[in-house]
């Protein structure tokens, strides 16, 4: 027997109404099957070729094929990531086909000290990649070779510290060791990771303060004293200790830290793509093909360090917090 | 001793092995090179995947001799068309371009290959004979010493200033005032960015650079058919090796001009931060100093030409330096041939000679390699380049605003860079209508904000005591120095014009 059903026009109306209420009822389940039906792009606050162009690169090429699509970046350098973040909040579009790779440390920092345009609670980091402590060291050359020589040649004068910025969980970092040990450094800004190993290595200033991975990176021309956090790479940073344990401190870790952030609205706005990016990013710390790139990439494996929504909001808190308290010695005022 | 000279030997042979990589990058370099926006630096970064798959050697020739050919790239747009590759080029047509209006394009040409040759070929011998010397040069050079360097370079707007003293200065303060807009460097507070966010970092040199030489040049040429004169059109019509030769032999008859502003550029580019453009302006400056013409400069004088471009060649040789003895980088290309160094295990600084001698010893005699073949490879190409200015004007000025609006777009690729081009193309062309010199408003913009950073960190560093800038005797010297480089010029012709006075008067009235 065959059923034939004449579909009249009350009859369309009916199914049109329901197959609406149906899609309107259940945006998620619709929307998530369609996520993601093009690239994802991403603002980098930085310039090409540098550290985070090479970890975005390594990162994504493994998240990729867990996402099933590609990252498409877009580097926006300038006023210490400030730039990238205000194109990324103010012209891209909330639709979780837009996020951001920056550096939680330095540029979370960088708002305490000169807040942005935009609102902070307006995008939150949800994926950490890595965590690369900050540590001080003097050149190879340096009459100071210990921590001891440091602290008595403060008591005579006042020491000039290089940092590749005021704004930096390194000079924070320093800047706690000092009010610790009851020392006044002098902090010299001396514009970027390149500048800040060549003062202490010429004796332009008397040691200074940066990254661990560029002082790795810069090899047997520095001596590394103090990791201000864990030290995972031990002979690589000279077996320097780490601050809370030779100074009995208790001193957050003073993290670089690069992590995948979103608009706040594209979150709330779009719940199941979101999880889908969460997942995705959770999943491709599991595949050790991540650490293949990310070594490949001259990244520090050590370094490599998964964190989720919570962790990073609880590493920007604390940085905010930082940056407050030290606001008035990082911004001379 | 014995050992280096057989590594010296081995790795020569060795890299001349490697013609068939140097010789297309020579012509790949002098193409980025020539357009402003693109360097060796992000020609590296975009060709890093290639560069990370060839064979360590291979990858370190490649990129030594795009390096080099870069540099000497950015100084033939400068002379032919009035717009500075890069920045290190921004003294190059000075007194290129007015010898390219006068018809010796093809003259010019072959003074700059000869003059970036020599002195990219000299000052890479003598940095590799004198490396762990040449290396100390940054333990003495601090930010007080740089000061003073700067000063030599700024101390350029003075001379240009002579001309027309108040024009001079007025057009050298607009220079320096644009040249402070953005963060200041210590406490990153943002000065005259008027709101927008692209100028935080201060007013990026490739934008100011190509507004104010090329787009002004091209609003100036438009009202004239050709940029030579007719006559010079005729004679360049029918190009010939004779005035190559003609250039050739102008160079190298002033070998030891090459040879000292080579060596300016050495001395700059081995200290870490400091690059071609202060080299360049700074041998500039140094060479009208002392010269016995120095009202010639400025107007087509071939030692006005010579000066920058031996200068910021040298400058090539000595970025090496700190890279490969203390693991510094001495520049942004530098920088990045650490990174593609350390992708293929190589640990630049202090034991890089003795684990690894010949890559060190292989970069410098990569360099002196693609020297001698860059001069022997584009010499003959003069003649045909320098044709480009027989173009009739119609078509060239269009030509220039597109390319430099797209140099301007490249390096950070905002639109606003390309707007910000053609305000200073306008402002370049008001300038030049009005007689005020662009050159000495672009000194200010690149020299200001350098002098400003090196002027910051000594008073941060003494907490606000300015008698630092007194405090160090290398210190002290400079300053010397530049007291007489200014002062005995002045004295010198003011002595020269009272002996022509006094034979004047000895003369007899018939």
């Amino acid at each position: 027997m065959t059923m034939t059903r004449k579909l009249d026009r009350r009859g369309f109306l009916r199914t049109g109404a329901a197959a609406s209420a149906m899609t309107l009822g259940l945006p998620g389940i619709v929307r998530a099957q369609d996520y993601p039906s093009g690239n994802i792009n991403v603002v980098i606050p930085t310039r090409e070729g540098g550290g985070a162009d090479r970890n975005f690169r390594a990162f994504t090429s493994v998240w990729k094929e867990k996402l099933g699509t590609d990252f498409e970046p877009g580097f926006f350098p300038g006023a210490s990531g400030r730039v990238g973040y205000e194109i990324y909040m103010g012209k891209n579009e909330p639709d979780a086909y837009n996020l951001i790779f920056g550096n939680m440390g330095p540029e979370v920092l960088n708002w305490a000290v000169q807040p942005p345009s935009f609102p902070l609670e307006d995008y939150f980091y949800f994926g950490r990649v890595d965590t690369d402590p900050g540590a001080l060291f003097v050149g190879a050359e340096s009459p100071l070779q210990t921590m001891d020589d440091i602290i008595a040649a403060s008591k005579e004068r006042k020491l000039n510290v290089g940092t590749s910025r005021m704004a930096h969980p390194a000079s924070i970092g320093l800047l706690a060791l000092g009010e610790e040990l009851g020392i006044e450094f002098n902090l010299i800004p001396l514009s970027g990771g390149k500048n800040t190993v060549a003062g202490a290595v010429t004796g332009e200033v008397d040691f200074s303060v940066l990254t661990s991975g560029s002082v790795i990176a810069a090899g047997d021309s520095v001596k590394t004293l103090l990791v201000f956090g864990e030290n995972k790479v031990g002979e690589g940073l000279d077996n320097a200790p780490n601050i809370n344990d030779a100074y009995n401190m208790s001193l957050p870790e003073m993290l670089s830290s690069r992590a995948f952030a979103i608009h706040q609205k594209a979150a709330d706005d779009y719940p199941e793509r979101f999880d889908l990016l969460q997942s995705t990013f959770k999943e491709t710390f599991e595949d050790p093909a991540l650490m293949e790139a990310y070594v490949a990439s001259k990244g520090t494996p050590e370094y490599l360090n998964y964190g989720g929504v919570e962790e990073c909001a609880e590493f920007m808190a604390a940085m905010l917090e930082l940056g407050e308290r030290y606001k008035p010695l990082l911004t001379g005022a | 001793m014995g050992d280096t000279a057989t590594i010296l030997t081995e790795v020569f042979f060795e890299t001349i092995s490697f013609w068939w990589v140097i010789v297309p990058t020579i012509f790949l370099g002098l193409i980025v090179g020539g357009i402003p926006g693109f360097s060796a630096a992000n020609t590296i970064i975009i060709l890093m995947p290639l560069t990370l798959s060839m064979s360590l050697e291979t990858g370190l020739i490649f990129m030594v001799s795009l390096y080099c050919s870069a540099r000497m790239g950015a100084g033939i747009p400068a002379i032919l068309v009035n717009i500075p590759g890069t920045a290190g080029a921004a003294a190059t047509p000075l007194d290129g371009y007015p010898m390219t209006k006068q018809g010796k394009g093809q003259q010019a040409l072959a003074m700059t290959f000869v003059a970036s040759s020599l002195g990219g070929l000299l000052t890479t011998i003598i940095a590799l004979a004198a490396m762990p010397l040449l290396a100390r040069v940054g333990f003495y050079m601090h930010s007080v010493e740089m000061i003073v360097v700067m000063l030599f370079g700024i101390s350029l707007i003075a001379s240009i200033a002579a001309q027309d003293m108040l024009k001079g200065l007025i057009a050298g303060f607009l220079g320096l005032m644009i040249g402070s807009i953005g963060t200041d460097v210590v406490y990153a507070t943002p000065r005259g960015t008027f709101g927008f966010l692209e100028l935080y970092d201060g007013v990026p040199l490739i934008p100011a650079l190509v507004g104010l030489f090329a787009v002004s040049e091209a609003f100036m040429i438009i009202e004239k058919r050709l940029i030579i004169t007719e006559d010079a059109q005729k004679a360049m019509a029918r190009p010939s090796w004779h005035a190559t030769f003609e250039g050739v032999g102008i160079a190298f008859k002033r070998w030891w001009h090459i040879t000292w502003t080579s060596l300016i550029g050495l001395v700059i580019g081995v200290i870490p931060g400091a690059g071609a453009s202060i080299a360049s302006f700074v041998a500039y400056q140094q060479s009208r100093s002392f010269s016995k013409t120095p009202e010639k400069y400025g107007t087509g004088h071939p030692e006005g030409l010579i000066a920058p471009e031996s200068a910021n060649n040298g400058v090539t040789s000595g970025t090496l330096v700190p890279l490969l003895v203390l693991g510094i980088p001495g520049g942004a290309t530098a920088a990045i041939m650490l990174v593609v160094m350390q992708f293929h295990g190589v640990s630049f600084g202090p034991s890089l000679f003795e684990e690894s001698p010949k890559v060190g010893y292989g970069m410098f005699m990569a360099m002196a390699v693609s020297y001698f073949l860059m001069i022997l490879t584009i010499l003959p190409l003069s003649r045909y380049m320098s044709r480009v200015t027989t173009v009739p004007t119609i078509y060239l000025a269009p030509m220039i605003i597109s390319f430099t609006l797209v140099g301007a777009f490249v390096p950070r690729e905002y639109m606003f860079d390309m707007y910000l081009a053609l305000a200073f193309g306008v402002l370049g062309y008001i300038a030049r209508r009005t007689g005020y010199h662009v050159a000495a408003i672009l000194i200010g913009v690149i020299l200001g904000p350098l002098l400003e950073r090196y002027f910051l960190w000594s008073l941060k560093k003494s907490d606000g005591d300015i008698s630092i800038l007194f405090s160090s005797t290398l210190g002290n010297i400079l300053w010397v120095g530049l007291v007489l480089s200014l002062v005995v010029p002045i004295w010198l012709d003011m002595r020269r014009k009272k002996n022509a006075q006094k034979d004047q008067e000895e003369i007899p009235i018939q």
